[in-house]
């Protein structure tokens, strides 16, 4: 009845998703800096096989975009040009995996610009925004959750285990880190670093920050579940036994919270990269021109963007793919967790 | 959506109906005035539509008002409601027109010598509270201005030739100004100055508590004012209701006492997107400051409202440089860079690089003008249209670049870089308010066109108090891009920009003595037009201070919005102009066309 | 007894550490209220010099704490530069609309979380579960801002909601029945967004939890002993999956003044959140500290509840502690 392998599939998932992001620069066509000024807020182009002749090509292409008369921002098909899709095309320069310099995408036109998913407000093609977006926002999410979670469970752990003194000694100084106000401190960051640090720099440094402060709750999280999982009875047996204290931490009482963390875990990554989107709002987010995850949703916090420009949207669609995997990660996880530990334990319940 | 040209014919008619009716208006007592024995009224007439009585407007303001004091008032939520709808000053600027006309002063001679401005009161006014209005309210009122231990905002303004303005009193109805210089600008200078009732405030006053005076909390018989609308009520962080002024002193051509309107509420709606979707579900009457992709969408399906394009306003903005002399504590890494900055060359190439059409185009929707100098097409009467409006080009860019002594090399990844004449690759940082999404947008903008040249420019949005210290205090910036509002189309407004001793003088603020050369005949022009008396003097002064400012590029000016506006159809004697308030200039005029419109659920 | 007065002063040295560490961030940032008036051409420099003077802006940092400490034993907590009146006053008032929005949401948000949790739980990796986990997991995917804003936005296109602030403009001619309804209609919407966002993370915690248990072997004796139903769920899997989410309860009660504000302000509540907002990005310094204050208030209680209840629920803790 043991079921290993669930997980797997969920790791391999996620494994592909984030190669795929790893390898932006060979799946986006092209440079997400890239600016198009003739074409801001183009709507995603649509592939066509079939031409307005009525003649069928082998291989798709798209129409070139032209203004709508008397509008400043409406654009159609002009049905005459034809853009072929090329495959394999050598477009700007990047470097894969960051170490490669390559200069080959997967698809591209030969002229023109083909906007898959349409373009942002300063003609940008969203796709590639999208693709390289992901480094970033995955880099901070993963950074600043594995920070907190870290941090998190080895000061509740100690709390909880040792108690007394210490607990509560910790415990009130995850409420000052809870309660003091992060955000002046992260608003007036910016103000006394010195202007070489890059913006880049400075958002991973936020992250960090914002990381590293968030300890707080699942440090109390996992300290209660501690403490009550190193009064259980097998626990005291073992240390009856002679166990020592890092061994009972390790084998019994950590086991104990896995499904407090995996949770948490679970959760924090998506938070992570959505808070990014509040930053935005803020002013403390990537600024221009990087592209991250955070960012490109930034623009949907205004009312103009979400009922006009329904491409934008599109950004939420790349990312829910990653946040389900991550859930249905620790999902499995706990689900796993929960059948070895019944299988596990059938021995004490007798006993 | 009406595209009005920033002064359309009918605003020009009303603004001219208004002077000349107003120079002929004399005692006409109004109806429904409460019996009292006292000297007959004399009131401003107003041409305009004629309206209904009755109605409530409701606008919605980004943030509370935090004072209802004019003397503490900074922010621009406060000095709207106070200067909108609360405070009535002696000589007004029309809005529509940008020329004074009398406001509670029917009148003022100017002495042969300028010196000295003697302004007769309207007879018979009132504060809204009843009381009578006379010089001595106007003394008090100065004298509270000019207090130094109060630090009035207003102070700066009233100090003319390095004196503060001597106020004298001739008779209940007469008040003399001695100027210490004469005052290119004239009568302007007391728009803005709300006269305050001396019955309400002198206790305060003595006791020195004046500041603390009237703020929010303060109960309605407390306060008055000559503004057309007087307080009611404050809800803390949800509205401020205000009621007719019963006392008003405008009427309109049939004689009845303006304001047509009952009551006014101000609610607060902290986001700019809340603040349209109320305009559009109809719960409030006026929208005003629109951005453009906002005004797009509310121009889409105009049920109910119209949406209206005023043309461009009296907004500039620019991206500078650190113009500032390196001190000891400058970094080596930054003192070169200045060294960039400081040749006039680099300064224009970066100019004519900038893609200003995009800018316009792209920010604000094609709703806005490329400027090249600071006197936008919002202002009629100040611009210098000799001013070259020159086009992008990137091979004049690279011309100056190379006069000044730039190459280009190419790097190890391909790209093309602009080096200095020591090697160094020439790149800097671009600050821009972390809060101000237009202008981050333009400083993007900028980044991409001066990649074209080879320049790395990086944007760096940072929180606006602490890019003002760096701007102004420690000065450890290297370019910026920020935008001023001009108060007033009369260049004397915006006079701390220009003067080198200026604290707005931006790309090397409060100058012990003027820098360059072309700083030093800026100050003198502009102390020209400050004291010749004549408009066409003065328009030569500044004309040539405008071609300086071209000349020089300390201000590198980039575009000037629109003023977006939307009001409800049932709203009468609704026009917008370019200069604040945009939409409540004339509130005493509005009214509601249908009494349907007035009862609210 | 001795534990809740230790407590007590534990939660006193926490104030006064906060407010001290809020101070010193404050001053991190260069440049103060007043800054703002330096880019206004009709304000000279000297003015704004002189009102930073005249607010004892220029004071050494412990002179100024010194000060508000006085200011905050007489009642007033500091003095507002922007509003020109002490910050109690400014801040009872907001807290209490706030606090009218948090508790309305939290406990609607528990009492929709754990039949939602338990029921997943119990329904593991069938349907109702995995429709749950997605409904939960698209709400995560979904951030505050934006979720308030489509709200906003449906009650715009819809008419059936008020599109923001706590009282129609009318409110004062109503009877105080109809004021009950029309502040009720206005936190619809409000509430609804906060529940929203905290629904998936508690419901997925109470999952866990509760799924956890339901898999012991002692909760199958119980039933093999013919415990019914629901004896089972209140006093057997509850009680055990108490202790995560008594914390999780904790931080609720601690969240009641901090948790709404991208809520509050995008609609329009007058809450704590837009006043803290604005005075954060206005450098307001004395508002700011005083909603800090108020906040770790909550945040102290909350936590404190949470340990009484944790100690309360869990005899293994108490024998255990007692033993030792």
């Amino acid at each position: 009845m043991i079921q290993g392998r669930g997980w797997k599939r969920w790791l391999l998932t996620l494994a592909v998703l984030h190669g795929i992001i790893a390898c932006a620069g060979f799946f986006a066509p092209y440079d997400s800096a890239e600016q198009d000024r003739e074409h801001p807020h183009l709507p995603p182009m649509k592939i066509h096989f079939m031409d307005s002749h009525g003649r069928f090509h082998l291989r798709p292409f798209f129409y070139e975009p032209r203004l709508r008369e008397g509008t400043f921002e409406q654009f159609e098909e002009s049905t005459e040009e034809v853009q072929p899709f090329r495959f394999f095309v050598s477009g700007a320069r990047y470097r894969l995996l960051g170490l490669v310099p390559s200069h080959v995408h997967l698809f591209g036109a030969q002229d023109g610009r083909f906007y898959l998913l349409g373009s942002d407000a300063y003609g940008r093609d969203q796709l590639s925004r999208i693709l390289y977006g992901g480094q970033i926002s995955l880099l901070a999410g993963l950074l600043g959750a594995g920070l907190t979670l870290f941090s998190g469970v080895l000061i509740g752990a100690t709390a909880g285990y040792f108690g007394g003194w210490r607990d509560g000694l910790l415990m009130r100084v995850a409420e000052l880190f809870v309660a003091l106000p992060w955000l002046y401190l992260l608003l007036a960051l910016r103000a006394f670093l010195p202007l070489s640090v890059s913006p880049v720099q400075e958002f991973f440094l936020i992250v960090v920050v914002i990381g590293a402060v968030g300890w707080a709750r699942p440090a109390r999280l996992v300290r209660g579940v501690v403490l009550s999982a190193k009064e259980r009875d097998f626990v005291k047996a073992a240390r009856g036994f002679g166990a020592t204290d890092a061994y009972l931490l390790r084998r019994h009482i950590l086991p104990e919270t896995s499904s407090v963390i995996l949770t948490q875990a679970a959760i924090l990554v998506p938070q992570f990269v959505l808070a990014e989107m509040t930053l935005s709002f803020l002013g403390l987010g990537v600024p221009e021109p990087v592209p991250s995850w955070g960012s490109l949703l930034a623009s949907l916090q205004q009312y103009s963007t979400l009922v006009s420009y329904w491409w934008m949207y599109l950004p939420v669609l790349a990312i829910v793919p990653f946040f389900l995997g991550y859930l249905g990660l620790a999902s499995a996880l706990q689900q796993d967790g929960a059948t070895e530990k019944m299988v596990g334990r059938a021995g004490e319940d007798i006993w | 959506m009406v595209r009005m040209p920033g002064f359309s014919t009918f605003g020009r008619w009303l603004g001219y109906g208004m002077l000349t009716l107003s120079a002929a208006v004399f005692s006409r007592p109004a109806t429904g005035i409460p019996q009292q024995s006292r000297s007959a009224e004399e009131l401003l007439t107003l041409s305009g539509e004629i309206g209904k009585q009755g109605g409530r407007l409701v606008i919605s303001l980004r943030a509370e008002p935090k004072t209802l004091n004019p003397l503490t008032a900074v922010d621009a939520p406060s000095r709207e409601v106070i200067l909108g709808a609360m405070q009535a000053d002696l000589i007004h600027i029309n809005r529509a027109t940008q020329l004074t006309e009398p406001a509670l002063a029917k009148s003022w001679k100017v002495s042969a010598n300028g010196l000295q401005y003697t302004l007769t009161l309207r007879e018979g006014l009132r504060f809204s509270d009843g009381q009578p209005l006379d010089a001595d309210d106007v003394l008090f009122t100065f004298r509270v201005y000019l207090d130094e231990s109060i630090h009035a905002t207003q102070r700066d303004q009233l100090i003319v030739g390095g004196k503060p303005i001597a106020v004298r009193r001739v008779d209940a109805q007469t008040v003399v100004f001695q100027l210490a210089e004469t005052y290119g600008a004239g009568e302007r200078l007391f728009d803005g100055l709300g006269i305050l009732p001396r019955h309400l405030l002198e206790k305060s006053y003595t006791e020195g508590k004046l500041a603390q005076a009237w703020t929010l909390a303060t109960p309605p018989d407390q306060w008055a004012g000559l503004g057309p609308f007087r307080l009611k009520e404050y809800v803390a962080g949800q509205k401020l209701v205000l009621e007719r002024n019963p006392y008003y002193w405008k009427q309109d051509t049939k004689g009845n006492r303006l304001p047509y309107l009952d009551e006014m509420v101000f609610i607060f709606v902290p986001n700019a997107d809340a603040q349209v979707l109320r305009f559009q579900s109809g719960e409030t009457d006026l929208i005003s400051r629109l951005g453009s992709e906002n005004f797009s969408v509310l121009s889409r399906l105009q049920r109910g409202y119209t949406m209206t394009d005023a043309g461009p306003g009296l907004e500039y903005n620019f991206l500078f440089f650190n113009l500032n002399d390196p001190g000891e504590k400058t970094s080596p890494d930054l003192a070169r860079k200045m060294k960039w900055f400081r040749d006039v060359k680099f300064r224009q190439a970066i100019s004519v690089a900038i893609d200003r059409e995009a800018i316009v185009r792209l920010v604000y929707q094609g709703r806005g003008a490329a400027i090249w100098g600071p006197v936008t097409p919002g202002n009629h009467r100040w611009g210098n249209s000799a001013i070259p409006h020159s086009a992008r080009s990137l091979e004049k860019a690279r011309a100056f670049l190379k006069e000044a002594g730039f190459t280009w090399t190419t790097t190890a990844d391909g790209e093309i870089t602009l080096v200095d004449a020591d090697a160094k690759p020439v790149e800097f940082s671009i600050l821009t308010s972390s809060t101000n999404a237009d202008r981050t947008k333009m400083a993007a903008l900028i980044q991409d066109d001066l990649k074209q040249l080879g320049v790395h420019a990086q944007v760096v949005p940072m929180e606006f108090r602490s890019l003002i210290d760096r701007v102004t205090q420690t000065k450890e910036y290297e370019a910026c891009v920020l935008g001023l509002v001009s108060f007033d189309a009369d260049p004397t407004a915006d006079l701390n920009v220009w003067l080198s001793n200026g604290g707005t003088h931006l790309w090397n603020p409060s100058q012990a003595h003027p820098a360059t050369a072309w700083e030093a005949e800026i100050d003198k022009l502009m102390k020209q037009q400050l004291t010749s008396p004549s408009y066409e003097q003065r328009k030569q002064s500044f004309d040539r201070v405008q071609q300086i400012l071209a000349d020089n590029q300390p201000m590198i000016f980039l575009a000037s919005p629109d003023i977006l506006v939307g009001a409800k159809n049932s709203i009468g004697n609704f026009h917008a102009v370019v200069l604040e308030p945009y939409v409540l200039w004339n509130v005493e005029q509005l009214y509601f066309r249908n009494s349907a419109e007035n009862a609210r659920q | 007894m001795r534990y809740f007065l230790r407590r007590l002063m534990q939660a006193a040295f926490l104030l006064i550490a906060v407010s001290m560490l809020t101070f010193l961030f404050s001053t991190l940032a260069p440049g103060n209220y007043f800054e703002e008036m330096r880019l206004n051409p009709q304000i000279s420099p000297e003015t704004a010099a002189a009102l930073r003077t005249q607010y004892q802006l220029d004071r050494p940092l412990p002179v100024r704490y010194g000060r508000w400490a006085n200011s905050l034993l007489r009642g007033e907590m500091g003095f507002s530069f922007a509003y020109n009146s002490p910050v109690a006053p400014l801040l009872w008032v907001r807290a209490r609309n706030t606090l009218l929005l948090t508790l309305t949401a939290t406990l609607i948000a528990w009492a929709l979380a754990l039949p939602l949790g338990i029921w997943s739980a119990r329904t593991l990796g069938r349907l109702p579960d995995r429709a749950l986990s997605l409904a939960t997991a698209g709400l995560l995917v979904i951030p505050d801002l934006l979720l308030a804003l489509g709200l906003l936005i449906l009650a715009v296109r819809s008419g059936w909601f008020p599109t923001g602030g706590m009282a129609s403009v009318g409110f004062e001619d109503l009877s105080l029945f109809h004021k009950v309804g029309d502040i009720a209609s206005h936190m619809e919407l409000p509430v609804l967004a906060l529940v929203l966002s905290a629904l998936p993370v508690l419901a997925r915690h109470v999952r866990a939890a509760v799924a956890e248990v339901l898999e012991a072997p002692f909760l199958r004796a119980a039933a093999s002993h013919g415990i019914p139903r629901r004896t089972l769920l209140f006093r057997y899997v509850l009680r055990a999956a108490a202790i995560p989410l008594i914390s999780l309860f904790g931080f609720s009660v601690g969240a009641l003044l901090s948790g709404s504000l991208i809520v509050e302000v995008v609609m329009s509540w007058p809450g704590l959140g837009p006043l803290l907002l604005e005075a954060i990005l206005a450098r307001d310094l004395y508002v700011v500290i005083g909603g800090v204050l108020f906040s770790t208030i909550f945040l102290v209680a909350g936590n404190f509840l949470a340990d009484v209840l944790i100690y309360w629920a869990d005899p293994r803790i108490r024998t255990g502690a007692a033993a030792r």
